[in-house]
């Protein structure tokens, strides 16, 4: 648990979206030690050969929500969002922009004598403060990314805190899994995909799961943690293991070769039933070429699309155990 | 300014100062005679070069907002007060800690699950709660009991050519005093670094105890010079010096006294601004009618985004502060006024 700790510590760390390289940087330095890898673009592959042509994929979306600046004067800065963000959130909050440096940025909250409390500013009327005057055009152009900055936290039990958690959660698992595989002679060949743009529409996934052309592939992602604002019906429990999706749209052999490897490696799994799209690249990816049969697995995950995300590592694991068993299965 | 971020990083949730005392006592106790009275005021007798005329008060404040738990709930939630005003906004999705180190998240229902109508309404505070990672009430009861209270959980550090932090307020005006008060003074006068501002009970005791003549209160004020806000609504500006208070919320300041600051900033050639718009409030509300009566200075940080986790503020506005502050204490004590 403390390795998985400590990658998860550096991924969420790391920024990523948009051409930002942080986290693939760090996923390779991880990837790297258990399976050969390449990037394609803003997208990291890695590749486990085993015997027979069988190839699974396994996806895990690296990048985060963000934003890119659209004005830039005496230094305040104009943004629009990359992915979905609640503006009510945003008065006061931190940020990183990335310019020709990275510089601090803290979005403008009007103070009480201007502003009533209720009222809600779209993010597009709202502005950044750089704190750097006129400097802050030398410095910072419009199209620049903005990340959220919120440092990696540890919690009450296994459960910890950060920013980017989704999906960086995803890309901790394929990273365990990988791990657990290195050390086993395989029966077929395995995908890491670390896939771009999920945020904006799935465009990393759709594009390299052409390339790769997978026999079937999992798709691994967050989704709705328990909270008391949420009904339970919409959220699995965290501590509670993998959610296992379940919708039309998946595939059903796949869905419960995924239910088996979790019996056969006595990891907690969960349910979460759809009635057809499941919002993530499971989506695109059963919807390449001619069909790719596919399954999905996600981490509970609380105040998603904020900086202060939070899981629990066992749920983690769980994940990883049992795409780990479920490629061994093959 | 490496004392101003440790003062900042510190937790003083109005009523639990004592982190925050326990560092200025240490700080000031070889240069003042310093007791603590039953509120938990501190209040430092400072030896100048010189006996003074009169007898000047100078305070500032060593709490700050934050939040008091006051409910666990059965899945290991805690609800919770804030403590000072902090607006709803800026408290969503914010990390707070607790004395004892345990790290919580305010809630934020996903975007993804606002019905009809959520995105645009603000929730009610009342429907938050802080999430310490516990899974239980008994797992939460282990790490926080009902009562202990949690500050934003931010770091100092740089925004620019400003500073960004929690806690601006007053933590600055808690530095410029014991400047001030390590810099050696020419007159004696009394240094209160005081408890329980933001709820209002600040200074009455201390000022009691004291019975100056004159107090220089040293605070932090709204400055609200941001992109789309007009000239006659931003307050005061970052970066352009000490501001002067002529009238907030809680104080019609002395006249003459106003206009002596702004004449003697000009004559010492200390940076300095006037805060152009009657609002909030501080010390000198409790301070200036305590007794028979305390003629009263209010001299200012300007500060963005007050009472949130990233207050910003200009190093050199700090400065100017204290430098005014020092000038005004030596003049009243001097007794040069009638």
């Amino acid at each position: 648990m403390s390795d998985l700790k400590e990658i998860l510590k550096n991924l969420c760390e790391a920024d990523g979206f948009g051409g930002l390289s942080g986290a693939l940087d760090v996923a390779e330095s991880y990837l790297s030690k258990y399976a050969s890898v390449r990037r394609v673009g803003n997208n990291l592959i890695g590749e486990i050969k085993g015997k027979g042509s069988h190839t699974v994929m396994l996806d895990a979306h690296i990048d985060e929500i963000g934003m890119v600046v659209t004005s830039v004067k005496n230094g305040f800065l104009k943004v629009a969002n990359v992915g979905g963000i609640d503006s009510r959130m945003l008065a006061a909050m931190k940020v990183t922009v990335h310019g020709k440096e990275d510089v601090r940025g803290v979005f403008c909250s009007a103070p009480p004598h201007l502003d009533k409390e209720d009222k809600v500013s779209k993010i597009t009327d709202m502005y950044i403060d750089t704190g750097l005057g006129d400097k802050a055009e030398k410095i910072i152009s419009v199209g620049d990314r903005i990340t959220f900055e919120q440092s990696f936290k540890e919690l009450a039990g296994d459960r910890v805190t950060a920013k980017s958690l989704d999906n960086r959660a995803g890309c901790a698992a394929l990273i365990s899994c990988a791990q657990k595989l290195s050390v086993e002679a395989l029966n077929c060949n395995v995908i890491f995909l670390l896939s771009d743009m999920e945020e904006i529409g799935g465009m990393g996934a759709k594009t390299n799961t052409f390339s790769v052309f997978p026999d079937e592939a999992v798709a691994v992602d967050v989704s709705f943690g328990d909270t008391p604002d949420v009904s339970r019906e919409k959220t699995g429990t965290l501590g509670g293991g993998a959610m296992l999706g379940v919708s039309p749209l998946l595939d059903r052999t796949v869905t419960d070769g995924l239910k088996n490897a979790a019996i056969q490696c006595g990891a907690k799994l969960q349910f979460e039933v759809m009635g057809g799209r499941t919002a993530t690249n499971a989506d695109s990816i059963t919807l390449t070429k001619s069909g790719v049969p596919t399954g999905l697995l996600s981490i509970p995950l609380r105040n998603m699309h904020t900086p202060v995300e939070v899981v629990d590592l066992k749920d983690i694991e769980s994940v990883a155990s049992i795409l780990a068993e479920y490629v061994l299965s093959k | 300014m490496q004392e101003l971020k440790v003062l900042c990083e510190l937790s003083g949730v109005s009523g639990r100062e004592n982190a925050v005392r326990d560092y200025i006592i240490n700080e000031i106790k070889d240069y003042a005679d310093v007791k603590v009275d039953a509120l938990g005021n501190v209040i430092a007798f400072v030896r100048g070069k010189k006996r003074a005329v009169k007898r000047v008060m100078a305070d500032a404040h060593m709490d700050e907002v934050g939040f008091i738990v006051t409910y666990i709930t059965d899945d290991g939630m805690l609800k919770f007060a804030t403590v000072g005003g902090i607006n709803v906004g800026v408290l969503l999705a914010r990390r707070v800690r607790f004395d004892n180190g345990t790290v919580g998240v305010i809630s934020m229902k996903p975007v993804h699950l606002l019905g009809d109508g959520e995105k645009d309404k603000m929730p009610s505070e009342d429907s938050l709660y802080i999430d310490i990672g516990a899974s239980s009430s008994d797992e939460a009861k282990m790490a926080v009991a009902i009562g202990d209270c949690a500050v934003f959980d931010e770091p100092y550090e740089a925004l620019g050519e400003l500073v960004v932090s929690k806690a601006l307020d007053d933590r600055v005006g808690c530095w410029a005093l014991i400047d001030i008060i390590k810099s050696g003074p020419e007159y004696d006068f009394y240094a209160t670094f005081t408890a329980r501002e933001e709820i209002g009970a600040g200074a009455r005791t201390s000022t009691f105890a004291v019975d100056p003549d004159y107090a220089v209160v040293i605070e932090s004020t709204t400055a609200a010079d941001i992109a789309g806000v007009p000239d006659d609504k931003k307050v005061c500006a970052v970066g352009k010096g000490a501001a002067v208070l002529f009238m907030d919320r809680g104080t019609l300041y002395d006249k003459d006294l106003f206009e002596l600051t702004l004449s003697t900033a000009q004559k010492k050639n200390i940076s300095h601004q006037i805060k152009t718009f009657v609002s909030g409030g501080n010390n000198a509300a409790g301070i200036h009618q305590t007794g028979d009566g305390v003629r009263t200075v209010a001299i200012s940080v300007p500060c963005r985004y007050i009472h949130s986790a990233s207050s910003v503020a200009a190093i050199s506005d700090v400065k100017a502060v204290r430098d005014l502050s020092s000038a005004m204490i030596e003049k009243f004590a001097s007794g040069e006024l009638k």
